[in-house]
């Protein structure tokens, strides 16, 4: 067991996930907290720990979230810090919320997301609005040219099919293998839509070549929230197996994806799941279930390359015999990810939750047949910033 | 050129301006280390290989290859549909570099990895001049 071994994540929940906007980002965030406290057994006054954004409020309440969330409280809150893992950075909060955890800086510590309400730019509910905010993302040497989010990943995966011959086939597989997972999830905004095939995918339209609609993620609104708590707390509440954070990388390399030597390979991201690995002290093949970032389903492929689970550009041939699928090699993103299951925010969030959920075998019909270990990979936007994470049921 | 509805350089630092000019002005300059040798393409305080803390700006070729692409089918803003489909480019230039910029002046179906390509300018407002490849002749 590795040294991080002390954290558990105790308690979880999600939110309806899909359109929010008749609600306020304040009332999604205290949902999932308050679900989030119930699932872990402890109650919202019991916490004293705060990765990231607090129920939105108005001036300094927004600036300094902790202070907010204190007051409202009534206590103290008595740790807070933000990671900068883009929609990653739940994995990088486990971390935080581990070192303040260990160190005794904190007992209770709350990670949460909540999209909802009208929002504006990236967070907005119209699509449109969204997709025009998040191509400004990139910078003036790019955005000036009208790239999106899709072409950003396109072009990687452009290279990766040129340098290894990766098909739009074998991605259509990572979406078809998680669109199944998301049927089997209540609470997927995409389950309803039912399975996929691989010339489902192919025939929907090319929205940046060579990635097709079903190739992306959907633009959507959700919450949920996880509590972290000492793994002896965890333990000794007992409503579920305490699922403990056994280690933690992070990488960060670059901004232009021009300072890259290439686009088919994140040294970050290698960096990163080799330093999980190092501190859990567990193998790749060890793994039984993976949350990878899948805004496109170019990401997973990469994502599983990176990670070491597979060789540098045998991610297609690995995808193509079904190793994503439940029952695969290694099933990845079971409850649909963000491709079928929700993207909302910061969303790095749900992949951990569903890991944490495969590991407590509450997976109902998703369920990993005896899953104890999980990886997962938090990417901060596109593919620019990474945190790794091993969690095991203790 | 004041309907120009397209996304435009915002926030530009000082340090950047030289480059921007340089498109402008129709030829390219990009920071070169003066310690190294090595072109960078987006302006940056340091070299990214040797750490040498002073660059000129320096003219380039203007020719390249593409490394990788894509056609855009779904823009990001109406005034960028228009053009849609589009296609962007990243282009692994002469000196070592890669940069992105639209393609224009190719069918999108004709486009490849490895496709020589020309660094071209367009003037889209007074004080904007933005960068644009076409195929190498």
């Amino acid at each position: 067991m590795g040294r991080l071994a002390e954290v558990a994540v105790a308690g979880v929940y999600q939110t309806k996930q899909g359109d929010l906007s008749d609600r306020t980002q304040p009332t999604v965030w205290w949902e999932a907290v308050r679900g989030a406290c119930a699932d872990a057994g402890v109650g919202v006054g019991d916490i004293d720990g705060l990765i990231g954004e607090g129920p939105a409020g108005a001036g300094l309440r927004d600036r300094m979230p902790a202070a907010g969330l204190a007051e409202q409280l009534g206590r103290p809150i008595r740790f807070h810090a933000r990671s900068s893992v883009g929609a990653g950075s739940t994995a990088a909060g486990l971390n935080l919320a581990a070192y303040a955890i260990s160190q005794g800086l904190a007992e209770v510590v709350v990670i949460a997301n909540a999209v909802a309400g009208h929002g504006s730019g990236y967070a907005s509910a119209s699509r449109d609005e969204a997709v025009a905010a998040m191509a400004k993302l990139s910078g003036p040497y790019e955005y000036v040219y009208g790239p999106t989010r899709v072409s950003d990943y396109a072009t990687i995966a452009m290279r990766h099919m040129y340098d290894y011959g990766t098909t739009p086939e074998q991605l259509a597989e990572i979406a078809v293998a998680q669109r199944l997972g998301a049927t089997l999830h209540p609470l997927s905004v995409h389950g309803h839509r039912g399975e996929l095939t691989v010339d489902d995918v192919l025939s929907s339209r090319l929205v940046a070549d060579p990635l097709h609609l079903l190739d992306c993620c959907s633009i959507n609104q959700g919450g949920a929230a996880i509590v972290v708590t000492s793994a002896s707390s965890a333990a000794g509440i007992g409503r579920h197996a305490p699922v403990v954070l056994l280690g933690y990388g992070e990488g960060h390399s670059h901004i232009d994806p021009n300072a890259l030597p290439k686009l088919t390979e994140f040294a970050a991201a290698k960096s990163a799941a080799d330093t999980a690995f190092g501190m859990a002290g567990v193998g790749r093949d060890e793994i039984d279930v993976a949350g990878i970032g899948d805004h496109f389903t170019i990401g997973v492929l990469i994502g599983l390359e990176d990670a070491g689970f597979c060789a540098r550009g045998e991610g297609g041939a690995f995808a193509e015999k079904g190793g994503t699928a439940i029952g695969g090699r290694l099933p990845t993103n079971t409850s649909g990810g963000f491709l079928s299951f929700s993207h909302a925010g910061l969303c790095g969030i749900f992949s951990l939750i569903e890991v944490v959920q495969q590991l407590r075998h509450e997976a109902g019909e998703r369920q990993v047949a005896g899953a104890r270990l999980g990886f997962v990979s938090a990417v901060g936007g596109a593919q620019q910033a990474y945190g790794a994470a091993i969690l095991g049921r203790a | 050129m004041s309907g120009y509805r397209k996304f435009l350089p915002e926030d530009i630092p000082d340090s950047h301006r030289p480059f921007w000019d340089s498109l402008r002005e129709r030829t390219a300059r990009v920071q070169r280390c003066d310690d190294c040798g090595t072109f960078r393409y987006i302006p940056k305080d340091i070299c990214p290989r040797c750490h040498g803390g002073t660059a000129t700006w320096t003219p380039i070729s203007g020719r390249g290859d593409v490394y990788t692409y894509t056609v855009v089918r779904r823009a990001p803003t109406p005034a960028y549909q228009q053009d849609a489909p589009y296609v962007l480019v990243h282009v692994t230039m002469a000196e070592g570099f890669r940069m992105i910029a639209s393609l224009t002046g190719a069918d999108p179906q004709d486009v490849h990895i490895g496709m020589p390509v020309q660094l071209a300018y367009q003037d889209v407002t007074p004080e904007w001049t933005l960068c644009t490849f076409r195929p190498a002749g």
